[in-house]
C-alpha cells in the first residue's frame, strides 16, 4: 500500500519537474516563434505600413504584387544560384575528413586551421574578402596578374559578385562539413572493412561499397541543412552590396523581403513573400525526404 | 606483397598530407593577409603584395578605438554573450534532461514542436518579432538579443537530449531510491556526466551569439547599443570607400580574436562530442 502511494507521489513529482524543466524553452517557442508566425500569416493579407501604422485586409493582392515583380524573380534566380556551394564543400569536406580519419600527420593542427573561417564572424570574413578580392589592389588579382591573368572586378561586376560569394561560402563551410563527416566515419564499425579485406576487396571498392553508403545519412543531413541555409542567404548580400548589387545581381529572396520590410516599409508585401517563401522551403525539404529513400542507407 | 602494400600506404599518406596542407594553407592565408595588412601603414598597402610589413606599424590598433565605438561594441557583445551562454545553458540542459529522462504530459508533442521551429525560415520569424518588440519598446535595446537566448537554445537541447539518452536510466532509479529529488539528479548526476557535450555546445552558442549580425542589424540602431559585429560592419561600409584597409583589418582581428582563442583551447571536445551526439552512421 505504502509503496504504491509512494510511487504515485514520485510520478506526480516527476511530471511536475518535467513540466517545470521545459517551461523556459516552451515559453521561448510560444512567445518568439508561434506568436510571430501567427502574426506573419495574418499580416501577409494586409497592406500594413509601419510608418503610417495603418492596415486593411486586401486578400491576395500582396501575393499578386510580388509574383509579378521582376525583381522578385531575379532574386529567386540568385537564390537558386546560392545552392552551388553545397556540392563543392561536401566534396572537399569528405576529402579532408578521410585524410584526417586515416591519421595523416598534422591532422590535429589542420583541423584547427580548417575551422578558422567557420568560427569567424561573417562580418569579419566579408571585410577580409573585400580586401582580398579588391579589383586593383587585392591579393587575388595581384597573384593572378603574376601568372599573366587579368582578374575580374569580383565585387563590382554583376557577372562576378555571386561567384565571389559562392567561393567564400565554400571556403567557410569545408571545416564544419569535414567535422560532421569525420564523426560519421568514426561510427563505421571496423568489422565491415575486416570482412571486405578477407574477401580481397580493393581500397577503392571498399570506399564505394562501405564508406560512402555508411556516410549517406550524414551527407543527407548536411544536404538538407545546407539547402535550407543556402536558400536563406542574406547577410553576405547585405554586407557585400549596398542595394543588392548592380542590376540586383546578388540580391536573394530574403534580401528582397528585408528590403521591402525595412527599406520600403511595405510590411504586408514582405510578410506575404516570407510566408510564400517558407512554404517553398518546406516543400523542397519534403521532396528531399521523399527522394532520400532511394539513396540513404537506413541501417539494419 | 606486404612490401607493395606498405609502399602504397605510404604514398597514400604523402598524397593525403599534401592535400591537407594545401587545404590548410588556403584556410589560413586570408587570415595571415588580414593580420599583415593590419600592421601596415594605411598608405603602404597599395603596392605589390608584401607579407611581412615593413615597418611594422601598431598604430592601427590604437587608432581604431577613436575611429569607431569599438569599446562600446565589445562591451555590449560581452554582456549579451555572457548572459545568453550562462543562463541559456542552464535552461537548455534542464530541458534536455526532462526530454531525455522524465515522463510528463505532452512530452512528444512538445519535442516535435521544438524541432519544427528549426525549419521555419528566419525571415518569417524576425519580421513579426520586430513588430512585437516595437510594441513593447525593445527596439534599439539589447533585450531582443538577450531575452530569447536566456530561455534556451533548441539545437543545444536536441544534441544534449541525444547525449543524455545514452546515459543509463538505472543511475536515476538508484538515486530516486536513495531519496534524491529530480533537481538533484539533474544537477549532481546528469550535468557532470554531460560535461564534454555541454562544453562543445557552449562554444557553439558562444560563437553564434558573439558573431550574430542579423539580430543586431534588425533590432538595434544607435551606436551605444551596437554589438561589435555591427560596429565593424559600419566601419567597413564607411572606410571601404576611403580605403583605409589596415584600420578595418585591425578592428576585424580584435573582433575575431576571442572566438579563435576559445576555440583553440577547447577544440578537442569538438569531434568527440560530435561523434556521440551527431548523426549516427
Amino acid at each position: 500500500m505504502t509503496t504504491i502511494r509512494r510511487r504515485q507521489v514520485m510520478q506526480r513529482r516527476e511530471r511536475l519537474w518535467g513540466l517545470l524543466f521545459v517551461t523556459p524553452i516552451g515559453l521561448q517557442v510560444l512567445l518568439f516563434c508561434i506568436v510571430p508566425v501567427g502574426i506573419a500569416i495574418v499580416a501577409g493579407f494586409t497592406n500594413w505600413n509601419v510608418i503610417k501604422g495603418t492596415y486593411d485586409f486586401i486578400g491576395l493582392d500582396n501575393f499578386v504584387e510580388f509574383l509579378t515583380d521582376k525583381k522578385f524573380w531575379i532574386a529567386a534566380g540568385n537564390t537558386v544560384y546560392m545552392l552551388i556551394p553545397i556540392p563543392f564543400y561536401l566534396f572537399f569536406g569528405i576529402l579532408f575528413a578521410l585524410g584526417s580519419h586515416r591519421g595523416t600527420p598534422g591532422s590535429r593542427i589542420f583541423r584547427i586551421l580548417f575551422f578558422l573561417p567557420y568560427i569567424s564572424s561573417i562580418v569579419a570574413l566579408v571585410v577580409m574578402w573585400r580586401w582580398l578580392f579588391n579589383y586593383q589592389y587585392g591579393l587575388v588579382n595581384q597573384m593572378l596578374a603574376g601568372i599573366g591573368i587579368q582578374g575580374p572586378d569580383w565585387l563590382g561586376d554583376p557577372a562576378w559578385i555571386k561567384t565571389t560569394i559562392v567561393i567564400m561560402i565554400v571556403w567557410k563551410m569545408i571545416g564544419i562539413t569535414s567535422i560532421y563527416v569525420l564523426a560519421a566515419l568514426k561510427n563505421i564499425p571496423e568489422v565491415y572493412y575486416e570482412a571486405a579485406r578477407l574477401d580481397g576487396a580493393s581500397a577503392i571498392r571498399m570506399f564505394f561499397q562501405i564508406t560512402l553508403p555508411m556516410l549517406s545519412p550524414a551527407i543527407f543531413f548536411l544536404t538538407i541543412v545546407g539547402i535550407i541555409g543556402s536558400l536563406q542567404t542574406f547577410v553576405e548580400v547585405q554586407l557585400f552590396t549596398s542595394d543588392g548589387g548592380r542590376n540586383y545581381s546578388a540580391a536573394t529572396i530574403t534580401y528582397y523581403i528585408w528590403q521591402k520590410a525595412f527599406v520600403s516599409n511595405d510590411l504586408g508585401l514582405a510578410f506575404a513573400a516570407a510566408f510564400f517563401f517558407a512554404l517553398v522551403i518546406l516543400g523542397v525539404t519534403l521532396i528531399q525526404f521523399r527522394l532520400s529513400r532511394r539513396w540513404v542507407y537506413e541501417g539494419e | 606483397m606486404a612490401r607493395t602494400n606498405t609502399a602504397v600506404r605510404r604514398t597514400g599518406t604523402v598524397v593525403s598530407f599534401l592535400l591537407m596542407l594545401a587545404g590548410g594553407v588556403t584556410m589560413v592565408l586570408p587570415f595571415l593577409w588580414m593580420l599583415s595588412t593590419s600592421l601596415k601603414q594605411s598608405n603602404l598597402v597599395f603596392g605589390p603584395p608584401q607579407w611581412i610589413p615593413d615597418p611594422i606599424n601598431w598604430a592601427n590598433y590604437s587608432r581604431i578605438w577613436d575611429a569607431a565605438p569599438l569599446a562600446t561594441g565589445l562591451a555590449n557583445s560581452t554582456i549579451v554573450t555572457v548572459l545568453v551562454v550562462a543562463v541559456g545553458t542552464f535552461s537548455s540542459t534542464m530541458a534536455a534532461f526532462a526530454f531525455a529522462k522524465l515522463a510528463f504530459p505532452h512530452k512528444r508533442t512538445l519535442f516535435v514542436a521544438l524541432l519544427a521551429t528549426i525549419m521555419i525560415p528566419l525571415v518569417v520569424l524576425i519580421l513579426p518579432q520586430f513588430l512585437v518588440y516595437a510594441q513593447i519598446g525593445w527596439i534599439d535595446t539589447l533585450l531582443p538579443l538577450i531575452v530569447p537566448g536566456l530561455l534556451g537554445n533548441v539545437t543545444m537541447i536536441f544534441f544534449l537530449r541525444q547525449y543524455m539518452l545514452g546515459i543509463a536510466t538505472e543511475l536515476m532509479e538508484a538515486a530516486k531510491l536513495d531519496g534524491a529529488g529530480f533537481f538533484r539528479i539533474y544537477w549532481s548526476i546528469f550535468l557532470p556526466l554531460c560535461k564534454p557535450a555541454i562544453a562543445a555546445n557552449v562554444i557553439i552558442v558562444f560563437m553564434a551569439t558573439w558573431n550574430d549580425y542579423l539580430g543586431p542589424l534588425i533590432f538595434t540602431s544607435s551606436p551605444e547599443n551596437s554589438t561589435v559585429q555591427l560596429v565593424i560592419a559600419s566601419l567597413n561600409s564607411f572606410h571601404a570607400e576611403q580605403t583605409d584597409f589596415p584600420l578595418i583589418m585591425a578592428a576585424s582581428i580584435i573582433a575575431v580574436l576571442p572566438v579563435v582563442i576559445l576555440f583553440t583551447i577547447t577544440q578537442k571536445y569538438f569531434v568527440d562530442s560530435f561523434a556521440f551526439t551527431g548523426i549516427k552512421g
